[in-house]
């Protein structure tokens, strides 16, 4: 996990390479079939019309679904990383994100890096809750905060351990003009070192990325 | 960065930590399973006295009360992850083995809370002979491994079904069947002061066939 550090220092560059990746969750459902190759430090976009499976696509790339069909690989530094260790260099935001809502913001953050074995636990929480500008609600249980604050602690999440690949899902939904400068801000400082990936229909999210691939069709067996 | 191993019990560990404290916090499964037992055992006591001679109902009654009062609360490990929005986050920061064995640690320690309050309360209110300690201890230990570990593997794999409560008592009775029947019996064995080898062997084997089995699974869970 060293190549990891490196890279969220910089000394490494994270690549993400997905060959013919599809999946199916049902009839008519699903990611058609998809090949890219994407290096850091950049940013990369995927759009597409809705149902055309841009979260799917976020959710193999983070490891959390195994595709249907073609493999998707993440590899900081040239040496690839395993599917059990991805948790660790993957940073996730997406609006489906829940937290617990009988912790704090901070004892949800606190458990998410006690669980991914992070050295200083306290100092990672504080400084991504500074980071997101919820430093002053870190006692706070989620569900006491606005929609657009909830998305800002997704963000925290994702910064929580500082991945070399940033996946975010719609970051800037529910948010107010502040919170879009501030993902702006977060994709800005990420893509200096390390690879940031955005799903989005919101050119205003997309428009500095580098790279972007459009899903086409709605789902297997849809129309295209 | 850790090795995978101390990783892995990071993310046990925290698991567990998160548990104890939404319990503490909401008393969701303790209260209930504490009122079906006090309840059960008042009601009964009231209703046919002390059974001092009658082992073979009094080993039946204690399993019964146990099984009931706990397995509301061990099932719902998992279902609470899915209807609470939260096994996504628990997916980012930990590896499905590590959610798993943290949360079987968990309800062994629901069990063991629950078994501290019950089985003094059984002895005294349904007057049973006294028992021998050393197999009355060990076969309550093993039968709560046994009960805790097919409760976590069951309430694991059907917790994204859509049936999941009716399918909970379909796929767990066939399963804590033989567990259940050999846990009564070693326990009416070290009333009648019989040997409990036998007993206590086929729970160690049950609890280790479940163990093994749930170890092999749970990395292939949630996948897709």
């Amino acid at each position: 996990m060293s190549a990891a550090l490196q890279s969220a220092t910089g000394a490494e560059r994270p690549s993400i390479a997905a060959t013919g990746v599809w999946h199916r969750y049902g009839p008519g459902r699903g990611l058609q079939p998809v090949s890219f190759e994407w290096s850091g430090p950049s940013v990369a976009a995927v759009t597409g019309a809705n149902g055309s499976g841009k979260s799917t696509l976020l959710k193999v790339l983070a490891g959390l679904l195994a595709p249907s069909g073609g493999t998707a690989t993440l590899s900081i530094g040239g040496s690839v990383v395993p599917d059990r260790a991805r948790r660790r260099c993957v940073g996730y935001a997406s609006p489906d994100l829940m937290f617990y809502d009988e912790l704090s913001c901070a004892e949800n953050l606190a458990f998410a890096g006690e669980a991914l074995g992070l050295p200083d636990v306290r100092g990672a929480f504080t400084a991504a809750l500074d980071q997101v500008g919820l430093g002053g609600v870190a006692g706070d249980r989620p569900a006491a905060l606005s929609s657009g604050m909830q998305q800002r602690l997704r963000l925290a999440l994702a910064l929580l351990h500082r991945p070399a690949v940033l996946l975010l899902d719609e970051p800037s939904s529910h948010m107010d003009d502040e919170g879009r400068d501030l993902v702006a801000r977060v994709v800005e400082h990420q893509r200096r070192t390390g690879l940031v990936v955005i799903a989005s229909n919101d050119e205003r999210e997309w428009t500095v990325a580098e790279q972007r691939i459009e899903l086409r069709g709605r789902g297997l067996g849809g129309a295209a | 960065m850790p090795s995978n191993g101390s990783s892995s019990a990071a993310a046990v560990w925290a698991v567990l930590r998160k548990e104890c404290r939404s319990e503490w916090r909401t008393r969701y499964g303790l209260n209930a399973a504490l009122l079906f037992a006090v309840t059960t055992l008042t009601a009964v006591s009231f209703a046919i006295g002390r059974l001092a001679n009658r082992t073979d109902l009094l080993a039946a009654l204690l399993w019964i009360v146990l099984l009931f009062a706990a397995l509301a609360s061990l099932s719902h490990a998992f279902v609470r992850e899915v209807e609470g929005r939260t096994l996504l986050l628990l997916r980012l920061v930990a590896s499905p083995t590590a959610i798993a064995v943290g949360k079987l640690v968990f309800n062994l320690l629901f069990l063991a809370v629950l078994e501290l309050v019950t089985v003094p309360m059984f002895l005294v209110l349904m007057g049973g002979p006294a028992p021998r300690w050393g197999a009355f201890l060990g076969i309550l230990a093993l039968g709560s491994l046994a009960l805790a570990g097919c409760a976590t593997l069951v309430g694991a794999v059907i917790s994204q079904t859509r049936g999941r409560g009716a399918l909970f008592a379909g796929v767990s009775f066939p399963l804590l069947l033989p567990m259940l029947a050999a846990a009564v019996s070693g326990t009416r064995a070290q009333w009648e002061g019989n040997p409990v080898g036998g007993q206590a062997r086929l729970l160690a084997a049950y609890a280790a066939a479940v163990l093994g089995a749930s170890l092999l699974l749970y990395d292939r869970l949630w996948e897709d």
